[in-house]
């Protein structure tokens, strides 16, 4: 099953990167290739799109080709990304609500769970601690201006 | 006398407090990041350049370089005394530094490659400093056609050197000259591919594509990996005297590793790895008791460290002359430089000589700090390597959230940085190679440059190309490359030409 896995992945991602690289050729195109001797904005997209394409459909004939064993992601694997890309994006969108001290603290709480830190004082410790230095060093040392949020 | 005088001067301007905290600083970081697993050079050095915005171009490039190469020093210490490589180019290290450490021997081979980098650094800085102005002079006759011609060889042999399958290297690359070409078109204004978003209208910033590639994909990377304690092998300081028959077998290799690892240095790719492999290769080859290397030679340890040493300061010529990063370290000193509008390339040396001796005179003094700072603290170095990456890891994160953040206080660029991580952590895993992906973005713009102007001044006749001497030649370096790697297998073995994968770069 997970040799099956790896490779549906691989192959859907240069399935994609081949769709993107037509996708890119054609709007440029639209943007107007000009000519050699007088060249448009879309001359050289239309180069990278037709490379990016031509590439991936020699890429894409030796992925379908290969024969690997080793799952890029078993079930924990693939939930740990999860959590850690979800922490990340709720980092942006909370940030401009709450405000940098307490979205800060509470996603490098979660980091340390996430990464299976045990106990709850040395997560505690990290993330306040984590949470006071870079807020000192950004906003004090390098006037970043952070959101402040509803809780000032 | 000239150079002397500038030298001189960029010394007086490089012993400014700020300078030389900045030395010690990138110095210092760099040594930890080496020492530690997981987080390599290029994502540190993309985490601190927010915090060079606020001093000049020469603190920044200072402090990055400090990282760099202060990273090839500390690698080689958990190499030695955990067996385990700090970063990509202290890999071969293991091999005999690893064998001398069970033999009670970790002290002396640390203290000889700490003197090996320090020797190999000076001598890289020497090189640099006798090359770079000359090569920047002769590249002044360098027009667009030349450029394009130096980039067609440069993504040639990054794809090809950067990794096992050129086909990917190669999409790598222009999956990143892709991206550089989103926004507004600076050559006639026009948008591409913004549909309609004012953010896009600025293009995809190179930092959060960095931080996200190097930064975000090490540490899912790492949150993915099982952590099993390393047992770090004690030392004293009194264990770091080598006897004479080693001090007297280091020599040579130095100085062959230093002289290999600064013409490695020069081609595109991981030049830095590249050079331990090559080094190691060659000192087994010419040694009279090959038999040794793997079971603890001393010749094994010093060469490759000398050469990634000298590797790092090779690599700066291409930066600092033509103004083309071969490697991603100096890809994101490029970046780093052009944010403090200095544009590195034959003008920087017309325009701006201090950057560059500065810099120089700033690297002699940072060679002499890493070398203070490694011998005695070695134990303190080997003690670091064993904090838990459940410890590192969570405020790495935060700080590479924030970091991006803060740059343009944009949120859009966090949004970029955490796809650049996502996307990055499965190229990796498919063994993409990473470097050519970020060299294509920071190359887009002049590569464009250079073949949109080609193209008008040639009035679309590119046959014209072959009237002019240099775009000829390093078009058919790039053809006999090319050449070469099709037919090496069939002319056997010997000629056949492998790169070690690494999945890092």
């Amino acid at each position: 099953m997970e040799k099956v896995a790896r490779f549906r992945l691989e192959t859907l991602f240069v399935f994609l990167m081949l769709i993107l690289g037509i996708v890119i050729t054609i709007t440029s195109w639209g943007y107007g290739f000009g000519s050699l001797r007088s060249p448009g904005p879309g001359l050289y997209p239309v180069f990278i799109g037709a490379m990016i394409s031509i590439f991936t459909l020699f890429i894409l004939v030796s992925t379908w080709k290969s024969k690997t064993s080793q799952p890029v992601l078993d079930k924990e694997g693939a939930k740990t990304l999860a959590l850690m890309t979800l922490t990340c994006c709720l980092w942006i969108a909370a940030m401009p609500l709450l405000g940098y001290v307490v979205v800060s603290f509470l996603a490098t709480y979660a980091f340390c769970k996430i990464m299976k830190l045990e106990g709850w004082w040395k997560p505690l410790a990290i993330s306040g601690g984590t949470t006071l230095f870079i807020y000192l060093m950004f906003d004090y040392w390098l006037y970043v201006d952070f959101p402040r949020g509803i809780l000032g | 006398m000239e150079g002397l005088s500038l030298l001189y001067n960029g010394f007086v301007n490089s012993l400014t407090m700020v300078n030389l905290f900045a030395c010690f600083i990138g110095a210092l970081i760099g040594t930890i990041v080496g020492v530690l697993p997981g987080l390599g050079p290029t994502a540190t050095m993309a985490l601190m350049l927010p915090f060079t915005l606020s001093y000049g171009p020469t603190t920044g490039l200072i402090m990055m370089t400090g990282v760099w190469y202060g990273a090839m020093y500390g690698g080689s210490t958990t190499s030695v005394l955990v067996n385990i490589p700090g970063e990509a180019a202290s890999v071969v290290t293991c091999l005999d530094g690893y064998q001398m450490c069970k033999k009670g021997r970790a002290g002396a081979a640390l203290a000889l490659v700490a003197v090996g980098s320090f020797i190999a650094g000076t001598l890289g800085i020497l090189g640099l400093q006798f090359f770079a102005p000359f090569l920047g002079n002769a590249a002044l006759s360098f027009g667009p056609p030349e450029f394009l011609c130096f980039m067609i060889l440069a993504f040639v042999l990054l794809s090809n050197l950067s990794s096992d399958s050129p086909l990917k290297g190669a999409l790598m690359i222009a999956f990143g000259l892709f991206l550089s070409s989103i926004g507004i078109n600076p050559m006639d204004s026009y948008p591409r591919f913004t549909y309609g978003s004012d953010t896009l209208m600025q293009g995809i910033d190179f930092l959060p594509i960095a931080m996200g590639l190097f930064g975000i994909s090490e540490i899912l990377n790492i949150a993915l990996e099982t952590y099993v304690k390393p047992e770090v092998n004690k030392i004293r300081l009194r264990d770091l005297y080598p006897s004479k028959e080693e001090v007297r077998r280091s020599i040579a290799p130095t100085l062959r590793g230093s002289i290999l690892g600064f013409f490695v240095g020069l081609l595109p790719g991981p030049c830095t790895v590249i050079s331990t492999f090559v080094s190691y290769s060659l000192e087994k080859r010419i040694s009279k008791t090959p038999e040794e290397f793997g079971h603890g030679a001393v010749e094994g340890v010093v060469a490759p460290e000398s050469a990634n040493n000298s590797a790092v300061m090779g690599s700066m010529i291409p930066l600092l002359t033509l103004g083309i990063p071969f490697a991603a370290p100096s890809a994101i000193m490029l970046a780093g430089l052009r944010m403090h509008n200095v544009e590195p390339g034959p003008m920087l040396f017309a325009n701006n000589p201090e950057v560059f001796w500065t810099f120089i005179a700033a690297m002699y003094l940072g060679n002499i700090m890493l070398l203070i700072l490694n011998l005695p603290l070695v134990g303190v170095f080997g003690r670091i390597a064993v904090i838990r990456p459940q410890v590192l890891m969570p405020v790495i994160s935060l700080i590479c959230l924030v970091g991006v953040y803060s740059v343009r206080n944009s949120f859009f660029d966090v949004w970029v940085m955490i796809a650049a991580g996502v996307v990055g952590f499965f190229l990796r895993k498919w063994k993409y190679p990473i470097a050519p992906f970020i060299i294509g973005v920071v190359l887009g713009p002049t590569t464009e440059n250079s073949l949109r102007q080609t193209l008008m001044t040639f009035k679309g006749d590119l046959s014209l190309i072959m009237n002019r001497r240099i775009s000829v030649t390093l078009l058919a370096l790039a053809v006999a490359f090319l050449a070469y790697k099709f037919l090496s297998p069939y002319l056997g073995k010997k000629f056949a030409l492998k790169v070690e994968p690494d999945d890092t770069l």
